[in-house]
């Protein structure tokens, strides 16, 4: 596989999605600071965290998509028309996408850590549960970019991402029951329990699998165009 | 160096509804096939497996001394590929997709891509979401060819452009065919555009290729013969007779091997030679498709 070749097309996703993804940033940071411009209010507090998911999700959607984008807006030809081979063309689309999504991701959950870490009206023992919420919305991104990759149907990348969304507050609403999480979320220090350490360990487990299966689903495709 | 560009070899491929049979051809460095069928025939999926973009369920493909679709990493290196149904990218400019493929292709020839943008009226700094059909495709073409391929592949590039654009296109084609080492794989519906620019035809028709020889072989093995039969008096029988039109007292023979003692034959049997007409490339694809699905030997 040519590594270069592969990072040519990942630098081509990122300048044609670099507008949105800037926009994103901004957003993102202006969520942040006026939530911290809010002072703890309750109501500040949960708008901000549903506008930074809606920007996780939305801008992991449309990166993920860019592959069912590649052959409705038919410019695959010409990708494919380049010294390319499909596990090429598909490692640019996964590693890519989930590269250029993990920019964004790690820029808004830093900004929430620090947020929570320099304000003083949140509880710093918050900061293992938005570890954990975070990287589900990365497990979620890399579901979405499987299916997108390996079915290339738009009508699955919608329905795919709005279970994902549905997901999300299932899980959200289920791990913050557990004890291991519930009882260190309001206190002064960031302490990681083993319950959250288990449940990270599984949500990377989960999006290495799905990474795997759509490479794997890949690799037994005969036909691109 | 191998003398054959391309070769197919008895390649199959099979869908629900469609099935593409026994694809056999060769195309030899440096010349100019045109590959004539109409809708579905199977232009594009021959195309597309040349391209390895498509695996053939059997037979085998060689592009470039490059067995496909297993290299086609490297085969794709050497060929320029522009298809009707191909779109660039809409938000950036010709200039980011010029500098896109200049960064890929290490035979990018600028001072030429520059001599194809004036020629194409083409400005760098144009978005392609902005631009026409006809400019689509010559900016497409213009990314193609200024990576100096050694084998152009064209899917239908005419189809839906305005006539001036096709003979801009058509023009561009023939400048690129004074290089004797470039070999150019055409397909069309246009046979006028085949005809204008190809040495070697192909005609390919519900998924399998009915005929393929030189364009000039083709042009002159293939006549209208109208002649004037008086009573009782017999038509006389040629070898490569595919049709009898007209009348029985002026018939019109169309013939697929003709040979000018033909004429002298009808002669000496009786029946007059009104005229021997020359066929067009369009009229014999027509009769030869026609005859193949009726089940007739030329």
């Amino acid at each position: 596989m040519s590594a270069s070749m592969v990072i040519r097309l990942v630098l081509k996703d990122w300048y044609l999605s670099r507008g949105l993804f800037v926009a994103a940033i901004l957003a993102g940071l202006a969520t942040l600071g006026a939530v911290a411009a809010a002072k703890g209010a309750m109501l500040a507090m949960i708008l901000g965290v549903i506008v930074l998911v809606t920007i996780l999700i939305g801008m992991g959607a449309f990166l993920m998509s860019s592959t069912v984008n590649e052959r409705k807006q038919q410019t695959l030809p010409f990708v494919m028309s380049l010294p390319i081979s499909y596990l090429e063309y598909t490692t640019s689309k996964l590693v890519g996408s989930l590269f250029i999504f993990g920019v964004l991701w790690l820029a808004l959950l830093l900004g929430i850590v620090v947020t929570i870490l320099i304000t003083p009206w949140f509880p710093h023992g918050l900061i293992p549960f938005v570890v954990v919420m975070a990287v589900e919305v990365l497990a979620t991104t890399s579901l979405i970019a499987a299916v997108s990759v390996t079915t290339e149907s738009q009508g699955w990348v919608i329905g795919i991402t709005q279970v994902g969304s549905l997901a999300l507050n299932a899980v959200g609403f289920s791990i913050v029951r557990l004890d291991g999480i519930r009882d260190t979320m309001s206190g002064p220090d960031v302490h990681f329990s083993s319950t959250a350490i288990t449940i990270l360990l599984v949500e990377f487990a989960v999006i290495a699998l799905m990474l795997a299966i759509a490479f794997y689903v890949q690799s037994r495709k005969r036909d691109f165009v | 160096m191998n003398d054959l560009a391309v070769k197919f070899a008895g390649v199959g491929k099979r869908y629900p509804h469609y099935t593409l049979n026994d694809i056999d051809f060769e195309l030899p460095t440096g010349s100019i096939m045109g590959f004539v069928g109409a809708n579905g025939a199977g232009k594009s999926t021959t195309i597309r497996i040349m391209m390895g973009l498509v695996h053939q369920d059997s037979g085998s493909v060689e592009v470039l001394g490059h067995s496909m679709p297993a290299q086609q990493a490297e085969a794709k290196l050497d060929i320029g590929f522009v298809s009707e149904d191909m779109r660039l990218y809409g938000p950036a400019t010709i200039a980011w997709h010029m500098n896109f493929i200049q960064s890929i292709y290490p035979r990018w020839d600028q001072p030429y891509a520059e001599t194809l943008l004036r020629r194409f009226d083409l400005r760098p700094e144009q978005k392609i979401k902005g631009l026409s059909h006809g400019q689509r495709v010559k900016s497409a073409l213009l990314l193609a060819l200024a990576r100096r391929p050694r084998l152009l592949v064209l899917d239908e590039p005419t189809t839906g452009l305005d006539p001036v654009a096709r003979r801009e296109v058509l023009a561009e084609l023939m400048a690129v065919l004074a290089d004797e080492e470039r070999t150019i794989f055409f397909s069309s519906q246009n046979t006028l555009d085949v005809e204008q620019i190809s040495d070697q035809i192909t005609f390919i028709d519900r998924g399998r290729i009915i005929d393929s020889a030189d364009k000039e072989i083709f042009l002159d093995r293939w006549r209208r013969l109208r002649l004037v039969v008086p009573p009782n008096t017999a038509l006389p029988q040629f070898p490569g007779i595919v049709e009898v039109g007209g009348s029985s007292r002026l018939p019109v023979l169309t013939i697929s091997r003709f040979d000018p003692a033909m004429v002298a034959a009808c002669q000496e049997a009786g029946v007059a030679v009104q005229a021997v007409d020359p066929m067009t490339l369009e009229e014999i694809f027509i009769v030869n498709v026609q005859i193949r699905r009726e089940g007739v030997v030329a």
